[in-house]
């Protein structure tokens, strides 16, 4: 298969504290890559390292045949990465916000699969509200639209699931899937919902301490789910050390 | 267990102190030299602008200019003091430490104390910028009048910001009620980077209402008495309103797109675009200030002196546009 995204000694560091230590990543059309790790493993790090947000302290990303330093634009164009809630603007109304996500990649107008996936997240009765009255599942919601619009190839979704209600939650899954199985895009998925990644996922990455500490492929995946006594919750433990 | 020396003792709560000052202030050491800039920036370019204007009676003996310059301190002083009271009562209520058992008493004496403190070190800087500016200068009897009006328009600008911001009710948000605008301009927005020039806008609104921009109209009216003629007045009006609302613009428009180019920082944004995209508020805005500004000095006589000083002002208050042309550096031209 064709690499999609291909990661190689990232290095990123704040301050003295190095998040991220030479870390290698590929992933190629079609997966769906679980990250996960404890807290501070530097999976949020990883995901903005890739997107262009985090600066690299080393290494290189390449997204699409794109490199992310000399030809940003390009790379950018090929992924779509989830707002973080916090982030989004109070002053813009749901509508404008996605306008203007559509607008920065070029699109004419909000894609009509965007604002059905809104409705389908039964967010369009709030899209032209300001985002200042949003709930936290709303901005979550959002963020989500605004991460996926245009459809890009490779999406990278940071706990993606964090605040929404059981429906919404399932139905985003639902969709995701679908999207995977019908080869729109690759997914990366930092997320500490073992379940998801151990159920979904064609790969589990467990990343600690800044590197890749191991990783779990499809048939190790296949094995778990057959075997009731395996898990992947036992796996990481076990991997992680006492 | 953490050695006993890297145990972090907490300190006692206060009932003079409020316990996110020293937080406020770790982060600010932090953050380095550009936050100090930010911070003590438009103080000191506003103490720094009223001395540069009462030089018009020093050197040039146009006595309205020390009213002039008393009326900017009295307004500027206030402008600012209420819009960082307002930031702090705002943030110490409903962000990180808004559970904390504070009593409102600490909140109310730690703003007090801060306040007393920056008002006495800019008294001091007044004065001594006053002294070295009239040395020399041939009007140098008219020190002890300017010297008062300054430092009477600072203590009276900021006791009235301080006593209407702890009037204030913080939880109302001062961006609910904003409108769409009367006169809007459609072809003002760019269609490749919609609203975007609404986020600008909006964030002018926000930040005018919070700096009591309705408030300096009150203040140069109340501040100047029955001596100057009815054009006179206005003149100042106009010349205050759309230098303070220009400096607004521009401060508001620069954090925007600041925030634009942060929140698109993962999408495909073409820079270029962004940039043209980000100045069209901001130079509509000026050109519009900027007819006020000949308007107020063709109605206030000394048209040319008076269009001088307030070109320079406007020119001094687009300092920001440098923090846009920053903001959307192109990544390619920096790799």
């Amino acid at each position: 298969m064709t690499a999609l995204l291909r990661a190689t000694g990232l290095r990123v560091a704040y301050g003295d504290v190095r998040v991220l230590d030479g870390i290698d990543l590929e992933i190629a059309r079609g997966e769906f890559v679980a990250l996960i790790g404890p807290n501070g493993a530097g999976k949020t790090t990883l995901l903005h390292a890739i997107a262009g947000t985090a600066p690299l302290c080393g290494g290189t990303v390449d997204i699409a045949g794109h490199d992310l330093a000399n030809a940003p634009r390009g790379a950018k164009q090929a992924i779509g990465l989830a707002v973080d809630p916090p982030n989004l603007p109070a002053l813009l109304t749901g509508r404008e916000c996605l306008a203007l996500f559509a607008g920065a990649r070029g699109l004419p107008v909000i894609p009509p699969a965007t604002l059905a996936l809104g409705e389908t997240l039964s967010l369009t009765h709030v899209l032209d509200r300001r985002i200042a009255s949003y709930s936290l599942g709303m901005r979550q919601k959002l963020g989500i639209l605004l991460g996926l619009i245009g459809e890009p190839p490779l999406l990278l979704l940071d706990e993606p699931f964090n605040g929404l209600d059981p429906r919404s939650a399932l139905a985003f899954k639902s969709h995701l899937i679908a999207t995977i199985a019908r080869g729109g895009a690759s997914v990366l998925l930092a997320t500490h919902s073992l379940d998801i990644a151990e159920r979904h996922a064609t790969r589990v990455v467990l990343l600690m301490d800044g590197y890749v500490r191991r990783s779990w492929d499809a048939g190790e995946l296949a094995t778990m789910r057959e075997h009731p006594g395996l898990s992947l919750e036992k796996a990481m433990a076990e991997a992680c050390g006492p | 267990m953490l050695p006993v020396n890297r145990v972090t003792q907490s300190t006692p709560m206060s009932a003079l102190w409020h316990p996110a000052i020293r937080a406020d202030w770790l982060v600010l050491r932090r953050t380095g030299a550009n936050a100090f800039v930010r911070i003590l920036g438009a103080p000191a370019l506003l103490l720094a602008c009223c001395v540069a204007v009462a030089c018009g009676d020093f050197y040039g003996g146009y006595g309205w200019c020390l009213a002039a310059a008393a009326l900017l301190a009295l307004g500027g002083g206030h402008a600012i003091v209420y819009a960082r009271w307002l930031d702090a009562l705002k943030r110490w209520r409903f962000g990180w430490c808004g559970a904390l058992p504070v009593g409102l008493g600490a909140t109310r004496s730690t703003l007090l104390l801060v306040t007393t403190a920056a008002l006495l070190v800019s008294l001091a800087l007044v004065t001594a910028l006053l002294l070295v500016v009239s040395v020399s200068a041939p009007h140098r009897a008219d020190l002890p009048y300017a010297w008062a009006g300054l430092e009477l328009a600072l203590v009276v600008g900021t006791a009235a910001a301080a006593l209407r911001a702890l009037r204030t009710d913080t939880g109302v948000h001062v961006a609910d009620g904003i409108r769409e605008p009367l006169f809007a301009l459609p072809w003002l927005n760019d269609p490749r980077l919609p609203h975007w020039l609404d986020w600008q806008r909006r964030a002018v609104l926000v930040r005018w209402r919070r700096g009591g921009g309705a408030v300096m109209v009150g203040v140069v009216l109340v501040g100047v008495p029955d001596g100057p003629s009815i054009p006179m007045v206005v003149a100042l009006v106009l010349l205050a309103l759309s230098w303070t609302w220009l400096a607004v613009v521009m401060r508001a428009s620069a954090d925007a797109t600041t925030a634009a180019v942060h929140l698109l920082g993962a999408a495909p944004l073409d820079m270029r675009r962004a940039r043209l995209a980000s100045f069209r508020y901001p130079i509509v805005a000026a050109a519009c200030a900027l007819v006020l500004v000949i308007v107020g000095a063709i109605l206030g006589g000394r048209a040319a002196i008076a269009l001088g000083w307030a070109v320079c002002a406007c020119a001094v208050s687009a300092w920001p546009l440098v923090r846009i042309l920053r903001a959307t550096r192109s990544p390619e031209s920096s790799a």
